[in-house]
């Protein structure tokens, strides 16, 4: 082409004969254009508009100095040029019609690859060579103005034909693919406007200037598209497009896909393919260390393959559209946070295995997917300045890498403090999350906002009335075990657990259920049926032994001088942080309770429960009791050993006792083991307890059978004899009896109370006539109440023993109704109708029997209430003796403070008393609701 | 001489204990004395004695009690209804309560205040008392006042004198004070 170039100036001569000079023809079809254009770019590039004017003028004014001719040949090849360079005003739609296509269609129907007429390539010639004759003055210019020329022809084509079709474009509803569609029709607009520079003008130009020319059209080009598409509307559809692509390159789509169980593909050569490339943390976990390395790095998807060659290109267009820079990779930046998050989310949730190697993963996928895509990408959405794409710095430095993975990790935590509550609960197989969550804990920061976001968490979950203590108790504990291992100092435990501690301290059953947590044997726990093993803490009685034998071995103290491993307490410590024996279940849950007292009472009540039960051995009772005493001291649970000796004396003494009075018949029982129905002698057993030791018991008084009566005289003068100075207090109403019943058609053999077996008794007759008794007159017999009497005899309708003929009338039935027909027993009111009911009665029966039995407990507790409560009368009569008149609240408040103990009674259950106390005439109610004492 | 042999014999150990005691009192141990005090009142409580009772005030620390004694029959002060302050120190019961009588009354030993002149409740008085001990004191005082050292000398006069105008006296000084 250089050759061409001397020749130019022989040509334009040429040229000024055969053109007639008609520049003026010529000139308008730019200068409207370049005026049309100025005033549209006015707005945003006013200083580049009036430099290029200027450099129009100035060339004109110049060529009219120099002379006629040179400025003649000079506009004759200015206006072949421009006709040639012009874009055509075609509008908007082909451009949208043919961007699929690979564009040489759309190139050649806009006339941007025919080759020039060899005038007009003269006539290009002749400027370039202008323009790059330095040394000519008019020359330089004017090439660079067909340049600028050419940039403003962009310009306003842009505005006039495209514009308002990308906007049009933009406004669509359908954004899927829409930018795609946007970037291609740029691409394919870019290369019309390019094609032509790109094969016949750079070519006359030299090689240096050829790159300055097409960056500074480029750049023209970039600032119109900018200028024309809003980014603000541009930005979501780049996240949307970029997150499209980077869902699949980053693998989070399959892991979506795989937690909700539906593999796409469910063919199995493709599960190979999924196997050797999988950023799936289920899969990499169980490959070997070599596997793992190559896992995500090796033998990628063809889906992910494709997704990255498509992103790719994709960029690259946007790039060249001037659409990339320093925006793009802002939107890239905020999505691939997106990413990240929902990565972490994606693959580990729920995934929370003991030997836990999620940090790990998560490292290699930053490392070896998620960087590779960012380094990718921000190879091609460079920032323009550094123009070269080859010459490009590395964006991306490891240091990048190294801060990436530390936020992967600082999500993982996010995560797993977020999944904490469930982890716990589902402890001990979550323990690999909690090592998880160790990588997040190592700064303050990180820390409080464990503690508080979990706290929140269990005030929503846990710490309400919903949930039972039994629950909250067990979670307590595997809260304690989860922050051992999160952090061994137990500073963190320390701050979740006072909020738990807190309100397992104002709930009523905690005691309780600590105490028969611990007292649940271990051994039979795993074959109790799950509803009962939910109602007990078991754990605790296992905990009890092991956590004896810890601390045994460890029991190094703040003062231990030698201790090496000596580390001073986490800056973020509470100031009464206190570090011992943090870990210790037992000794958490047992320090809930400010005084031992409570705790002991507790254990007092529940162990004479189950001493009271009929066993052979105590063994569970006594070892929970001997490790208890580690803990607490001898002295404090002094009444509880005697407990446990007056079960174990008794024993003896009651083997003793029989011996000497000739009270035994084989088989020989434990406990108290009457038979009613003489004629064999009842066979007697008892327990001798210390009154004084044992916590009070609720008793229902009655009057046993003579028999049995006389048994127990004989066998208290046997202890008297036996102690001397020592007498027994018979509790009829605690005792098992086992009652043996003949009846016409069938015998009956079961373990009962003494009040139902007293019961039964009184319907024993020597005949064979159906004995038949009311509740009134057998309470006044037996001196038991009317409630009492009508549940044990319920219980014995519920065995087929009984039957209720008419309300409170019961009678023995002698033969099952289903004989009733052939029977001359007639039970009494027994009809046939009401005996075919009366079989599925009995499951009604027995369940009557249980609501009478607990009606009846409740009675007694009642009359124990009110027994208590006279106590309590006594105190309000001084109250309001001494101090006058005074409303309920005052005198709840005053009972609080000054009885010993507290006042276990509410606010109503005072009024009604104190009603009471009104109707007797014991005190009345003045002026404000005031009590005053009758005197 | 009766109550000097007493004074010798009492006054000794009495301040013995004094100085032994004082130190628990300095202690401030507030406790103690709230505890004794809460088994005082439970006794109280539990063993009622008729025409006395006593309990503490709605201030909460059981350091101030109210008293209450029923006139005894065939008193000037028979049916009246008298009732007492009681103001327990720190060192309770090593020091005497400050009892005052809050109902008016007219009688030889307690002066308008009503404060009450009783040997117990000042120099012979002595731990093993308690408030239902000071109460029946002051019951019995209450039928045999001690004129030898009266605070109130007319009182003491006409008890001796007139018993009628003593009666009088006593149901015109007499005012029930108004429950709060």
């Amino acid at each position: 082409m250089i050759s061409s170039v001397p020749l130019n100036a022989s040509r334009r001569r040429v040229f000024g004969s055969v053109f007639s000079p008609a520049p003026l023809q010529a000139r308008p079809t730019s200068a409207p254009g370049s005026d049309y254009d100025q005033t549209q770019l006015a707005s945003f590039q006013s200083t580049s508009s009036t430099v290029k004017t200027g450099s129009f003028a100035s060339p004109q004014q110049e060529r009219f100095a120099e002379g006629p001719h040179d400025r003649e040949s000079w506009d004759q090849a200015w206006s072949a040029a421009t006709a040639f360079l012009a874009v055509p005003n075609q509008g908007f739609a082909p451009i949208y019609d043919a961007r699929e296509t690979d564009g040489s269609e759309a190139l050649k129907d806009w006339n941007r690859l025919s080759p020039p007429s060899k005038e007009t390539a003269e006539a290009l010639s002749y400027l370039t060579a202008a323009g790059q004759q330095g040394s000519t003055a008019y020359g330089a210019t004017s090439s660079k103005s067909l340049i600028d020329w050419y940039g403003d022809e962009i310009r306003r084509h842009f505005l006039a034909n495209l514009r308002s079709g990308l906007y049009e474009l933009l406004k669509t509803l359908e954004k899927e693919g829409l930018l795609r569609i946007i970037v291609d029709c740029l691409q394919l607009a870019r290369r019309i406007y390019l094609a032509p520079v790109v094969h016949y003008l750079l070519p006359l130009l030299q090689t240096p200037e050829r790159g300055r020319v097409l960056t500074q059209l480029q750049r023209g080009f970039h600032t119109v598209v900018s200028h024309s598409l809003p980014w603000s509307k541009i930005s979501p559809l780049l996240g949307g497009e970029l997150a499209q692509d980077a869902l699949i390159i980053l693998g989070i789509d399959t892991l979506l896909e795989d937690a909700e169980g539906n593999e796409g593909e469910g063919s199995q050569d493709e599960m190979e393919v999924d196997r050797q490339y999988s950023v799936s943390y289920e899969h990499w976990k169980n490959e070997s260390a070599e596997t793992r390395a190559r896992m995500m790095t090796e033998g990628e998807d063809e889906r992910v393959t494709i997704a990255r060659d498509r992103l790719l290109a994709f960029l690259n267009g946007l790039q060249q559209v001037g659409l990339g820079g320093d925006k793009a990779q802002k939107v890239f930046a905020s999505v691939m946070n997106i990413m990240m998050t929902e990565f972490v989310r994606a693959a580990y949730t729920g995934q929370w295995e003991a030997p836990t190697s999620v940090p790990q993963h998560l490292r290699h996928w930053i490392e070896n997917v998620f960087a590779r895509l960012a380094v990718q990408v921000l190879a091609i959405i460079h920032t323009p300045q550094t123009g070269n794409q080859s010459s490009s710095p590395l964006d991306v430095s490891f240091g990048d890498v190294e801060k990436w993975q530390e936020m992967g990790i600082a999500r993982l935590g996010a995560l797993r403090t977020s999944e904490l509550f469930d982890v716990i609960v589902e402890w001990p197989a979550s323990s690999g999350a909690v090592e998880d969550l160790r990588h997040f804990t190592t700064h303050p920061a990180a820390r409080a906002h464990v503690t508080q976001s979990f706290i929140t968490i269990l005030n929503q979950r846990l710490l309400h009335p919903g949930a039972s203590t039994v629950e909250i108790l067990q979670v307590y504990i595997s809260i304690i075990r989860a922050f051992h291992l999160l952090d061994p100092k137990g500073v963190l435990l320390d701050r979740i657990a006072r909020p738990i501690r807190r309100y397992l301290r104002d709930r009523d059953d905690t005691i309780k259920v600590i105490v028969s947590g611990l007292l649940a044997e271990p051994a039979v726990a795993g074959t109790k049926p799950p509803s009962y093993a939910n109602e007990t803490l078991v754990e605790l009685s296992t905990e009890l032994s092991k956590a004896h034998q810890l601390s045994m071995e460890n029991n190094t103290s703040e003062l231990d001088w030698d201790d090496m491993n000596w580390m001073p307490d986490p800056v973020d410590a509470a100031p009464d942080y206190r570090k011992s024996k943090s870990s210790d279940v037992i000794d958490s849950v047992i320090s809930l309770f400010d005084s031992k007292e409570t705790f002991v009472k507790e254990l007092q009540t529940l162990l004479s429960d189950r001493l009271l039960q009929k066993r052979e051995k105590y063994d569970q009772e006594i070892s929970v009791l001997e490790l208890l005493k580690v803990r607490f001291g001898d002295s404090a649970l002094q009444a509880c050993e005697v407990m446990l000796r007056d079960i174990s004396d008794s024993h003896r003494v009651n083997i003793a006792i029989r011996k000497d009075q000739g009270l035994i018949q084989p088989p020989a029982r434990i406990n108290k083991n009457k038979r009613p129905p003489s004629p064999p002698i009842p066979d007697i057993h008892a327990k001798i307890l210390s009154r004084f030791f044992w916590p009070e018991i609720q008793d229902q008084e009655f009057k046993i059978p003579d028999e049995v009566a006389s048994l127990q005289r004989r066998y208290a003068a046997g202890f008297e004899a036996l102690k001397a100075s020592r007498k027994l207090t018979w509790r009829n109403g605690l005792g098992q009896v086992l009652v043996e019943l003949q009846l016409s058609d069938r015998d009956f053999s079961e373990e009962v109370t003494t009040w139902q077996a007293t019961v039964i008794h009184a319907f024993h007759s020597d005949y064979d006539e159906p004995t038949s008794r009311n509740v009134s007159s057998l309470s006044a017999q037996l001196e038991m109440t009317p409630s009492l009497v009508r549940s044990a005899s319920l219980f014995w309708v519920s065995k087929r023993i009984l039957t209720e003929s008419s309300r409170d009338e019961f009678s023995v039935l002698e033969s099952l109704p289903s004989e009733d027909e052939d029977n001359d027993f007639g039970v009494v009111g027994a009809d046939p109708a009401d005996a075919d009911t009366q079989a599925g009665d009995v499951s009604n029966a027995a369940a009557a029997a249980e609501a009478a039995a607990a009606a009846a407990a409740k009675e007694s507790a009642d009359a124990a209430a009110m027994e208590k409560m006279n106590l309590y009368w006594q105190f309000i009569v001084g109250m309001l003796t001494n101090q006058g008149a005074m409303p309920l609240a005052r005198v709840v408040m005053m009972l609080k403070i000054v009885v010993p103990g507290g006042f276990p009674f509410s606010n109503e259950e005072l009024r009604e008393f104190l009603a009471g106390m009104v109707a007797k005439g014991k005190l009345e109610i003045v002026s404000g609701g005031n009590y005053k004492i009758v005197l | 001489m009766d109550y000097t042999m007493e004074d010798t014999q009492n006054s000794a150990p009495e301040t013995r204990e004094a100085t032994k005691l004082s130190g628990a009192g300095q202690r401030g141990d507030t406790q103690s004395v709230t505890k004794r005090l809460q088994a005082e009142l439970m006794q109280l409580m539990m063993a009622p004695s008729p025409g006395i009772s006593a309990f503490p005030d709605a201030d909460g620390n059981l350091l101030s009690w109210t008293g209450t004694i029923t006139g005894p029959t065939e008193t000037p002060y028979e049916g009246l209804t008298l009732k007492l302050s009681f103001a327990f120190p720190n060192n309770y019961p090593y020091s005497p309560p400050t009892v005052l009588f809050k109902t008016p009354i007219y009688h030889p030993n307690v002066d308008f205040s009503g404060r009450i002149c009783l040997d117990i409740l000042k120099d012979k008085w002595s731990a093993v008392y308690n408030v239902q001990s000071v109460l029946l004191s002051l019951q019995s005082l209450l039928g045999e006042p001690n004129n030898a050292s009266p605070l109130n000398a007319q009182a003491a006069e006409l008890w001796d004198s007139d018993q009628e105008e003593f009666k009088k006296h006593v149901l015109a000084r007499h005012r029930d004070v108004d429950d709060e």
